[in-house]
């Protein structure tokens, strides 16, 4: 009976210390440990604690099913578009050539962007993931102009290709 | 009647005798196996030695003395060899999905994967590939099942009928055939690259056939939302179709179909 009362006496006072204790921790320290338990992009620390779900970013379609449709009816429709260039020629219909240009240029624009978005996302890499989409961009934008210049004052790009072929 | 009784007694005994002497020649004598010691090299890493780096240790097993699966020689391992090794394992069936881990580059449950006789060749077992590990062959599925839990996988359905159970056709039942066998072993999550790089905000094959799941199911009323919260560049689209999942599923589901699936859905929504 006595050893039971002096046991929990001493478990009282141990509380008491560690609550002391964990109020008097000075503010650096506190400071520190709330740092190290931040939530990283990918790392082990979780957003939350663990019964809670993961979060969902605010829907938007223009990112999901209307980004996902375009991409695929772009690349499907890449296939007739081809073989449309290699029976006609370029010369004759120029804005067949011009359409291949464009939709080429998008197709690739996409499937760069996927790269980035899969292995350089901005938020995990705030600073080059954000400066390679802007180089993409810039890239993009500086392919189009060069395609619609060669397509107006040169031979176009499907001669281009056929001349290359033959070459 | 005596006699008649003695000649039968002495018969018996007759009888017993021989057939009693005759028990080291008629029965079979227990086979000798030959031994066939066969390799296993096991991930280990302890997380009491932090600083030490995880390596793979070797053990070698007399597999005619050991179960025909890659578990029975993971349980023997442990029970004769080294108490130390952890994994997780419990139905040793294929249905609780605990022993999932990476076979000889393959990720599927241990219970459920023969062992390659072929001695030769050593057998390579890894914990699920690119999560963080809790120890050896113990990988940390906490945000996988955190992320199980924000697709709301449970019935949801503001007007259930008054008096009675929900009813389906057969035809609607029809449908979540190849998605309710999931035991979320995560098998395939893990084995998706799309998983390994973005597993922070991509869902994975598991818990997307879990949501299209709940979306498929015609008592469910909710589908319009489910659907919503999809509409991101992250959460589903990160699907490249690369099939991994379908390949490893240990249950043989499909989930890259159920993917494809929602995904045309959510197109034509």
């Amino acid at each position: 009976m006595s050893s039971a009362l002096v046991a929990r006496a001493a478990f009282n006072r141990n509380v008491a210390a560690a609550i002391a204790r964990r109020s008097l921790r000075p503010l650096a320290l506190q400071a520190r440990s709330a740092a190290d338990t931040a939530y990283v992009p990918g790392g082990p620390i979780y957003r939350g604690t663990v019964n809670d779900p993961t979060p969902f970013p605010p829907p938007s379609k223009t990112h999901g099913s209307y980004h996902w449709a375009f991409e695929r009816i772009l690349s499907a429709g890449l296939v007739p578009l081809t073989v449309a260039s290699f029976v006609t020629s370029g010369t004759n219909y120029p804005i067949l050539d011009g359409l291949l240009g464009v939709s080429l240029v998008m197709h690739s624009h996409i499937g760069f962007d996927a790269i980035l978005v899969d292995y350089l996302h901005p938020r995990k890499f705030p600073v080059l993931g954000r400066a390679l989409t802007w180089v993409l961009r810039a890239t993009t934008v500086g392919v189009l102009v060069g395609v619609y210049q060669f397509n107006t004052n040169d031979v176009g790009l499907t001669e281009l290709i056929a001349k290359a072929w033959h070459a | 009647m005596q006699s008649l009784v003695a000649t039968r007694s002495s018969a018996l005994k007759h009888t017993v005798r021989g057939f009693a002497s005759s028990a080291a020649r008629g029965q079979a004598t227990p086979l000798q196996k030959p031994v066939l010691n066969k390799e296993f090299k096991i991930y280990r890493w302890n997380p009491d030695e932090p600083s030490k780096k995880p390596t793979l240790q070797s053990y070698t097993i007399d597999l005619n003395q050991c179960g025909p699966m890659i578990l029975d020689a993971l349980i023997k391992i442990k029970n004769e060899i080294d108490p130390t090794l952890t994994f997780r394992r419990s139905c040793r069936e294929g249905i609780c999905g605990s022993c999932a881990m990476n076979i000889n580059g393959q990720n599927t449950l241990a219970c459920l994967c023969r062992i390659d006789r072929n001695a030769s060749k050593d057998t390579k077992i890894y914990p699920l590939p690119h999560m963080y590990i809790v120890k050896d062959l113990v990988p940390d599925l906490t945000q996988f099942y955190k992320q199980y839990k924000s697709i709301e996988p449970y019935l949801q359905n503001d007007n259930p009928p008054a008096d009675r159970e929900f009813l389906q056709s057969q035809e609607d039942r029809k449908k979540l055939d190849g998605m309710y066998e999931c035991i979320l072993c995560a098998c395939c999550s893990t084995s998706c690259p799309s998983y390994w790089w973005n597993q922070d905000e991509y869902l994975g094959p598991a818990t997307l056939m879990a949501a299209y799941r709940w979306m498929a199911d015609s008592r469910d009323t909710y589908k319009t939302h489910r659907m919503e919260k999809m509409q991101n560049e992250l959460s589903l689209y990160r699907c490249h179709t690369i099939f991994n999942c379908a390949r490893t599923c240990p249950k043989g589901l499909n989930p890259a179909a159920a993917i494809a699936k929602m995904k045309l859905e959510l197109a034509s929504e």
